[in-house]
């Protein structure tokens, strides 16, 4: 086709230094001399900290095994066992990892698998589904286990649901002590607590260099970079590496260098990933000059409300006000207020087959968002790890209308 | 020397080649399988087309659109879909394009652009695909499925929103020896009521296109029945995306000539 030349989005070159930092977690593993705490990706990760757990987030191993694409293979493993195909396609991925011994970990890092827990911590803030996933680990590691069980879809956060979140991660206190073999030093859980705030908000300032046209991170980027932030947050490392992140992006709005030459439209993206289409998505924005720019999914490691004098209480907000433990009215007010300050010009809600809790589109909220703000809406089905689930080549005409239509 | 501009829509089941005047006139159309192993069929159509028309600029669309190395621009079939029925018809209306693989429902307004649109991407329940094989299974002749749909007030359908399913349902119409023309009807029905279910402006004319209603033009009958609204279909559904895309082609070519002007 001899139409206007495209250019390809451009390289982050700090990805290079990611790519070790995220090595390094991996290869830490190996070290059997440490304690292992496994946890949820939005679960108590600075209290575990700072009784010196390394911790593994099974849910960062199950988007490895949907950007492999090796979940396909291994969910039917799980589903032989009775897990439905259609729940969360992170847990039936990471059990058929595990029922058939295969798992990315070994071919990138040497790994046999994810590394042997001494303590799994879950919090239901994101979906019920986690629940059952770690409780058939810990009966199979035969390890011990608790459950964070805060206030489901809340409008907003009241005092009373601080007061009882913070009261549970008090609970899970003498449990860590006895995994770990040390005691409670809430010093150390005000240094990790400091660490993880810093480090958020500088991916929260990483993330917002995109509201500037053309913006230096795109979307599918920030999958890729936020991934200290999911699982070294409480670190030095983490902070520092955003640091560098935040001052390469910083760097090209000052020079004008977007990752895209020119932007024709500007989208926000609803919802999971689909991790096992990551690239061939990016390209196929960045062909059509189309710039995705914000989501709620990498919005979801902003904790604004961390604060190091009040660690209990102020995890307890943070973890709780999270977007995806919200009702349909808080939810639209924080999306229509992301259309203003990233200046969006159409929404894409990726409804994945797999997660009920992170598909906002099923009940009626793109077109309620159309109608109040005038703002164009698509809605794709596809899934996190599940590429059954997903039809390429209609999916792609359906993205491209879209963007033909914002033009 | 006059200018021509061609659109070609490599759709899932028939590639369709539309070549228009200034004008916007037909002068050309021809189809053709798409997955014909045998290429020369498209290769000797395109040799025509070259040597009897100065083609200035050339627009593909469809699936296989990425996949046409001398076109000057790339657009999707709804788009094109939409920009050529709204050049014959310019009024705000529904589409409903029926095909191969999918169906597509497109709201546009008379200038062409796309309001809304609505595609199928989980099941291909519905499209031509399933008709083909619901009707191989109750052993209807394709080509005469619409005659005898004609002479049937047959009203139920088909359930099953999988097409290997649905073959199981009509096999319980035949063990009930329902008549042929009602298995025909039931099969329409079937597709109608499955275009039923998207969101549809129900004040707006619907206006068919794609292969399907063109080889089976009883369904604007039951499209009218269910929908009781006004259905048009225009000359040749299957080639009005082709159009579409030459009719873009065009604009194509006007706009470079606008932006060389400039210079």
């Amino acid at each position: 086709m001899s139409q206007e030349t495209i250019k390809q989005p451009y390289k982050i070159k700090s990805a290079k230094l990611m790519k070790e930092l995220m090595g390094n977690y991996f290869l830490g593993m190996k070290d059997k001399t440490k304690k292992i705490a496994w946890c949820t990706s939005v679960g108590p990760a600075e209290l575990l900290r700072s009784f010196g757990f390394e911790v593994h987030f099974p849910e960062n191993h199950g988007a490895l095994l949907g950007a492999t694409r090796t979940a396909t293979d291994l969910i039917p493993e799980a589903t032989k066992l009775g897990y439905s195909s259609e729940i969360c396609s992170y847990l039936t991925a990471d059990v058929g990892s595990y029922l058939k011994k295969e798992t990315p970990l070994t071919e990138h890092y040497g790994l046999e698998g994810p590394p042997k827990p001494d303590l799994i911590v879950y919090n239901t803030n994101q979906c019920r589904e986690v629940q059952d996933w770690f409780e058939y680990f810990a009966k199979e590691k035969n390890c011990p286990i608790f459950g964070i069980e805060p206030p489901r879809y809340v409008d907003e956060v009241s005092n009373e649901a601080i007061e009882n979140v913070a009261a549970q991660f008090k609970s899970l206190i003498p449990l860590c002590e006895q995994a770990s073999g040390q005691k409670f030093d809430i010093d150390k859980f005000r240094e990790t607590l400091r660490l993880s705030k810093e480090a958020t908000d500088l991916w929260k300032k990483v993330l917002w260099t995109a509201r500037v046209s053309p913006s230096p991170i795109s979307f599918f980027d920030a999958t890729i970079h936020m991934g200290p932030i999911v699982v070294l947050r409480g670190t030095q490392m983490a902070k520092d590496y955003y640091i560098t992140l935040l001052k390469e992006l910083e760097d090209n709005v000052t020079k004008g260098i977007g990752f895209l030459e020119a932007e024709k439209c500007r989208i926000y993206w609803d919802g999971m990933p689909i991790w096992g289409k990551l690239r061939p998505m990016s390209e196929l924005f960045a062909a059509n000059n189309a710039a995705v720019v914000a989501s709620t999914y990498c919005n979801s490691w902003v904790f604004d409300a961390f604060d190091e004098k009040n660690p209990f209480e102020s995890s307890a907000l943070a973890y709780t006000e999270i977007f995806i433990n919200r009702s349909e009215h808080a939810k639209e007010k924080i999306l229509k207020k992301l259309i203003q300050d990233f200046r969006i010009g159409g929404m894409i809600f990726h409804e994945a087959k797999t997660c009920f809790s992170n598909s906002n589109s099923r009940f009626g909220m793109p077109l309620r968002l159309k109608n109040e703000t005038g703002i164009e809406t698509l809605v794709i089905e596809g899934d996190l790890c599940d590429l059954r689930f997903y039809s390429e080549g209609q999916t792609t005409t359906k993205i491209e209308t879209f963007i033909e239509q914002l033009s | 020397m006059s200018k021509y501009y061609q659109g070609i829509d490599i759709g899932s089941s028939y590639t369709k080649l539309t070549v228009i005047d200034e004008t916007n006139r037909i002068c050309y159309q021809d189809i053709v399988k798409t997955m014909n192993r045998d290429k020369q069929e498209l290769a000797n159509i395109l040799t025509k087309i070259k040597s009897d028309y100065n083609i200035v600029s050339i627009c593909a669309t469809g699936y296989g659109r990425e996949h046409f190395k001398d076109a000057h621009i790339n657009k999707t079939e709804i788009y094109c879909a939409s920009v050529g029925v709204s050049t014959l018809f310019p009024e705000a209306k529904s589409i409903i394009d029926i095909g191969g693989e999918d169906i597509k429902v497109i709201k546009t307004g008379g200038d062409g652009k796309v309001d809304d649109f609505y595609m199928n991407t989980k099941c291909a329940a519905g499209t031509g695909t399933f008709l083909i094989e619901i009707a191989e299974r109750a052993e209807l002749p394709l080509a005469r499925l619409s005659e005898l749909a004609s002479k049937s007030n047959f009203d139920k359908e088909l359930n099953s929103f999988c097409t290997v399913f649905a073959k199981t349902e009509i096999m319980k119409w035949i063990f009930d020896e329902v008549p042929e023309q009602d298995l025909a009807r039931g099969i329409y029905i079937s597709i109608v009521n499955r275009i039923a279910k998207i969101r549809m402006d129900k004040t707006l004319p619907i206006f068919l296109i794609g292969g399907v209603i063109q080889y089976h033009p009883f369904l604007k009958t039951i499209v009218e029945e269910k929908f009781q609204q006004r259905v048009v279909v225009p000359e040749n559904p299957q080639m009005i995306n082709s159009f579409g895309a030459a009719i873009l082609a065009k604009k194509h070519a006007e706009s470079e000539i606008k932006i060389a002007s400039k210079y």
